[in-house]
């Protein structure tokens, strides 16, 4: 192949995946998109939306505006609630009533965000109001705005799911290269460790967390991360412990590489794309058991808008007829669950086209 | 053998006093206690008139739940307090100190049948129905209909278990093919029927929330004998057999029997996962099992009845363990027991 153009070995001549690991990243991208179909890239694009979404929302998808110049004075309320301050309307107006009796060509402006609904704004004149232009996704049953709700929802992605999977895979993925790699006493440790952690009660603890132990956040991550760390501890522990038989490694060790060296640069760089897989699925787990307990009504994010909750109004209106209510929030659910899943698989491929 | 049993059992308890502990000291965190908890009930029932005695009553409810030394009137250490526990669960007095032990396994008593009627029925459900899909799978791995198999496994794997209540509710209860019920374990006025009716109102009521916290289970037991199935029908003893002339069904048989046998260590850990779902499963049907105990017990941080849930649910998985590390070895001689 390589003889067609050039001489033999030159770097321009290298075909294929070769060529794509060394060169322009646009050629990577070309490359991937080559090998995986397009749904594989879609769902990869489509959690980075929705957690860019999850983290933006109120500056998305809020009824106060993002710049604001009142009485000759800036403001920028929606930046204000991304930061967590609630903002003030002014006049003793609430943002939307003023915005909606500002004079065209007067001194004032507001500039509001994409998405002009907030949350948590209620409307009874577009009570259980179906799909339409305006409001795509609907209105719920105290006249909110469904699509609002559902970009604010996605902040818990953001919030709980990305931290929580995080937590896990560094305290997971440490212990088990720790135990495999040193064998004796500190793997039996870890195992029964592991062994202890399989046998809780997961969805108990995260309930209680959730509905006592303060805000909640801190500690639903805390518990999330508990429940995620065996999964990653026991694949990487069973990884290291044939790779640590490996020639290099004894290389490595008798030339003096220290033992943190040759975990971080030798052996873990190896298990990268078995952590990325576990990683995947328990982002699926996590978004499930956030939602599963914002549904059983003892979310840390009570007030906030989130999908279980959602759902759990919802339920009893589709009964009614009213299926926007349930369907989108449900559909945003199923839809990021099947993401992570669908980049879990595409993970394990393509580290058993590498021969990991 | 029996060395091994042994060393797992010495093992189980030292799980078990882990697992309590860390419990404990989770439930202790709650900012309000259960005394807290109790008189702001009872002030809100009662109104008034608790404002000036409320200072005592949390007293005397916190020396009756054992948080408060008696003589000293001071905060008993942690440690201590786990100790006392300790020693009440050992005698099976999970109630507390004072508490009333008839009722507590009372309750527990009454949700036992519920949940081990919904437990073993998923569990049998997802085991077998889940080998049998997945080995049917495993044989026509790499054919044409395997890509949607694979998407509908999925769909199955993704969708949580109170999204499928509602949609199979909604679809076989309420809205669109009103058959089967939506709540509860018996009709209203069942206990006049014969006992054949009776027998057959019971399995039709449960035959939604068996359904619901199987299917989670059963994918997942289904996914992973697919592709054991799939990675036998290419082991070269397969091919040998092929190559002999031995007959199809003969060669399925021997691939089956070797694909199918880690099941049984994956049936151990499917436990916890039924565990889980039985909290959402009969919060939806309105079922009086374990998980609803346990939803109450958490809404009420009623912790004497959260501890012995925790023992309870603890000890029946790590004798799950312990038993698919047995049946993994009666299934397949090449397996080592190691402790």
């Amino acid at each position: 192949m390589s003889t067609l153009d050039g001489t033999p070995g030159t770097p321009s001549a290298a075909s294929g995946r070769e060529a794509a690991v060394g060169e322009s990243p646009a050629l990577m991208v070309r490359q991937t998109m080559a090998d995986d179909a397009w749904w594989r890239c879609v769902s990869s694009w489509f959690l980075v939306v929705a957690m860019l979404a999850g983290l933006f929302a109120p500056v998305l998808a809020n009824d106060v505006p993002l710049v604001a110049k009142v009485d000759g004075v800036w403001s920028f309320p929606a930046f204000a609630d991304l930061v967590g301050e609630p903002p003030v309307g002014p006049h003793d107006l609430s943002w939307k009533q003023w915005w909606a009796r500002l004079p065209v060509d007067g001194p004032d402006f507001a500039w509001m965000p994409p998405w002009p609904y907030g949350p948590d704004e209620v409307d009874p004149s577009r009570d259980r109001l179906g799909p339409c232009l305006a409001h795509p996704f609907g209105n719920d049953d105290t006249g909110r705005d469904v699509l609002a709700r559902v970009v604010h929802g996605a902040a818990a992605l953001v919030e709980l799911v990305l931290p929580a999977v995080l937590l896990g895979m560094v305290v997971g993925t440490l212990l088990g290269a720790w135990a495999g790699y040193r064998r004796g006493l500190v793997e039996v440790l870890v195992q029964r460790t592991i062994e202890l952690f399989l046998c809780f009660p997961t969805l108990l603890f995260l309930m209680f967390a959730a509905a006592f132990l303060g805000d909640g956040r801190i500690w639903l991550v805390l518990v999330m991360a508990a429940m995620f760390w065996t999964s990653f501890a026991r694949i990487v522990r069973g990884a290291v412990l044939s790779l640590r038989e490996r020639d290099y490694v004894l290389v490595a060790r008798s030339l003096g590489v220290s033992e943190w060296r040759i975990l971080t640069h030798h052996l873990l760089p190896q298990v990268k794309s078995q952590v990325g897989v576990t990683a995947a699925f328990c982002a699926a787990a996590a978004v499930v058991a956030e939602s599963t307990l914002s549904f059983l009504g003892i979310g840390a994010r009570e007030s906030l808008a989130s999908w279980g909750a959602m759902l759990r109004q919802g339920n009893q209106q589709v009964v009614l007829g009213h299926w926007h209510v349930w369907f989108f929030p449900a559909a945003s659910i199923v839809v990021v669950v099947m993401a992570c899943h669908v980049q879990a698989e595409r993970l394990r491929r393509r580290a058993s086209e590498a021969g990991v | 053998m029996r060395r091994w049993l042994l060393i797992r059992l010495l093992w189980l308890v030292v799980t078990l006093l882990g697992i309590t502990f860390v419990t404990f000291v989770v439930l202790d965190r709650a900012p309000v206690d259960r005394a807290d908890l109790q008189l702001e009930r009872a002030a809100v029932q009662e109104g008034g008139e608790w404002a000036h005695s409320r200072a005592h009553s949390l007293l005397r409810l916190r020396v009756q739940y054992g948080m408060v030394d008696p003589v000293t009137l001071e905060q008993r250490p942690l440690l201590q307090r786990y100790v006392a526990w300790l020693e009440n669960a050992v005698q099976l007095r999970f109630a507390g100190p004072e508490g009333d032990h008839g009722a507590l396994w009372r309750r527990l008593g009454q949700a036992l049948p519920v949940t081990m009627w919904l437990g073993t029925l998923a569990l049998l459900l997802s085991v077998v129905g889940g080998t049998a899909l997945g080995a049917w799978l495993g044989l026509r791995a790499g054919r044409g209909g395997d890509r949607w198999a694979s998407v509908l496994l999925l769909f199955g794997a993704g969708i949580p278990e109170f999204l499928l209540a509602t949609l199979l509710t909604l679809g076989l209860a309420v809205l669109w093919l009103p058959i089967l019920p939506a709540s509860g374990l018996r009709s209203p006025g069942a206990e006049h029927w014969t006992l054949p009716w009776q027998v057959f109102d019971f399995a039709w009521h449960l035959v939604l929330p068996v359904t619901v916290m199987a299917i989670g289970p059963l994918v997942m037991v289904a996914r992973f004998v697919r592709d054991s199935v799939a990675t036998v029908m290419r082991a070269p003893f397969v091919q040998n057999l092929r190559a002999l002339g031995v007959e199809r069904d003969v060669v399925v048989w021997r691939a089956l029997r070797h694909g199918c046998a880690p099941v049984a260590t994956l049936a151990g850990s499917l436990l916890p996962m039924l565990v889980g779902g039985s909290i959402v499963v009969e919060q939806m049907f309105s079922l009086d099992g374990f998980g609803h105990l346990a939803y109450r017990a958490v809404m009420e941080q009623d912790q004497p009845m959260l501890m012995a849930l925790v023992v309870i649910g603890s000890v029946v998985t790590l004798l799950a363990l312990i038993a698919s590390d047995l049946l993994h070895r009666a299934v397949d001689a090449r397996v080592r027991l190691s402790p």
